[in-house]
Formats: C-alpha cells, structure tokens, sequence
C-alpha cells in the first residue's frame, strides 16, 4: 500500500482520503482511533495551568502514583494514570518503553545498545532515557522492524 | 514475560554451550586429552543449567544501576559455582587451588563472549531501528 502525504492549499482544512477496494478492520480502526485521539493534555507546573500539545512531550514518566509530562525543559503533572496515556497515545508515536515510561518517538535522537541488554535512547533535548529489554520488541514493532503481538 | 524468559533461555543456551565447546576445544588441545562422547551430553546439559539463572536475571528490571551491578555480580557468582558443582559431578578435573582458578577464567571467558555477542547483535538491530527512525522522521520533516 502506498502512503501519499500532500500538503493542502493555503486555507484548506487538513483531510485524509483513503482510497483503497475494500477498508478492511485494521484501516477502519486505526482511522477512527486517529481521529478520536485527543492530541491536547492539561498539564499542572506550580499554579501555572498549561495546554500541552503530544508533540511537545518528550516523555511520561510515573513516579509515586503521579504521571509526569517532560517538555524541552519543563515538566507538567498530568492528571492521567500511565496505561491511559498510553491508550491514548499508543496510535500515535507514543510507545512504553518501560514499566514506568512511555517515550515520544519523534523526540528520539538515536538509539545505543548497553551490555545489561537493555536500550539507551538519547532525547533530542539531551536527556538518555533507558528501554527495558521487555520493551524493545514494541519500539522494533512501532518501528516496523518486528510484527507487533 | 513467560515467552521472553523461554527467548531469552534458548539464545543464552546456544551462546554458552558454543563457549564451553570453544572453552573444552582449546583446553583439550593444549592438554592432549582425548574426548568421550558422554562429554558432548554434558556439556549440553550444562549450557542448559547456567542459562537458567541467566533467563531468570533477564526477568528482572532493575531501576537503580547499583542493583542492576549486584544482580549481575551474584549472577556471576552463580554460575560460578554451579560451574565447579559441574566439574564435580561430571569428573572433568579435581578440584584444587589450580582448577578452581582455571575454572574462573574458564567462566569470565564464556561471560565475556556471550555478553559480547549479545552486545553485537543488539548494536546490529539498534543500527536498523536508528536508520528507520531517521527514515521515519525525515519523510515527516519535508
């Protein structure tokens, strides 16, 4: 299947078509889960209440019972439980990359293998963040490297 | 977790009953010996019981470096000792200052290796996923 992306004309409001004979389960499901995605999120810094937008997040992290959203540099509690961002966010380039995390993706600079097995992945911002070898598997599936389960 | 654990069995299986063959291979060599069939049994059945304990490391997730450096460390310990039991049990040499010492080197070389050929054939898969990633987000940026 191909994958074309045009970019609208000055004005136009962004719209997918899908052309294809039959939309089987998978398309429709991955279709209605982008568009019902909420790509916003409130997040919580001192007294200061802040729109936080999927893209700007470089990772969730949990940390006694509260989720925490880590910007470029600043950090957000968010009020959702780890599993339901990564619901949400799973559809996206959202992906658990241990009991604890879930990383963005797109924020990755690059990746480095370590000896205990598990993965290191530098952050664009700098920051090294460690991929469980549990976990590794599903980043190769998002990556499509693997088949995912 | 109960599938990872079986991967992760069958691949430190192969890689330390090649190490002990390579190990058994030069040690044979250099002492002359010559090798009964039962030995090549044993051999796999002690690759078979030191990549248990492995497995069952690999199971864990550690957060702090400092566990993660005394799990490894008890590890080594393990199978250490599971590897002179062995020695014992099969007959291979008596144990003496001189064989528990060989028996050492014998055990860091097999760790070195399999951890090396992990370490390589993860640096080869994290080369693809970082060409993927690259792929990925340079179509996105133009």
């Amino acid at each position: 299947m191909k994958i074309i992306i045009e970019a609208p004309q000055p004005n136009e409001e962004d719209v997918v078509i899908v052309r294809c004979a039959s939309p089987d389960q998978r398309l429709i499901s991955m279709l209605l889960s982008f568009k019902t995605v909420n790509t916003e999120l409130t997040g919580y810094l001192n007294d200061k209440i802040a729109r936080l937008n999927y893209q700007d997040v470089y990772y969730f992290e949990s940390n006694e019972n509260r989720v925490f959203a880590y910007c470029s540099s600043d950090v957000y509690e968010v009020k959702y439980k780890l599993y339901e961002l990564e619901e949400l966010f799973n559809p996206l380039d959202f992906v658990r990359c241990s009991k604890s995390m879930i990383i963005n993706m797109e924020k990755i600079e690059f990746l480095s293998p370590l000896f205990s097995g598990k993965l290191e992945a530098h952050l664009k911002n700098g920051e090294k963040v460690l991929i469980s070898r549990q976990y590794v598997h599903s980043l190769k599936a998002k990556l499509g490297i693997e088949e995912g389960e | 977790m109960v599938k990872e654990f079986f991967i992760s069995l069958l691949h430190y299986f192969v890689d330390i009953t090649t190490a002990v063959i390579i190990a058994a291979a030069v040690y044979l060599t250099f002492s002359e010996q010559q090798m009964e069939n039962v030995i090549l049994w044993q051999i796999l059945l002690s690759g078979f019981i030191t990549a248990l304990p492995t497995a069952l490391l690999l199971c864990f997730d550690p957060k702090s470096v400092k566990i993660s450096v005394i799990l490894w460390v008890i590890h080594f310990l393990l199978i250490f000792f599971i590897t002179l039991i062995l020695l014992k049990m099969f007959g291979w040499c008596r144990i003496t200052p001189t064989s528990v010492f060989l028996t050492f080197i014998a055990v860091l070389f097999i760790y070195f290796f399999t951890c090396s050929v992990h370490y390589l054939v993860a640096k080869k898969h994290t080369a693809w996923m970082n060409q993927q990633l690259k792929i990925r987000y340079s179509k996105e940026k133009q």
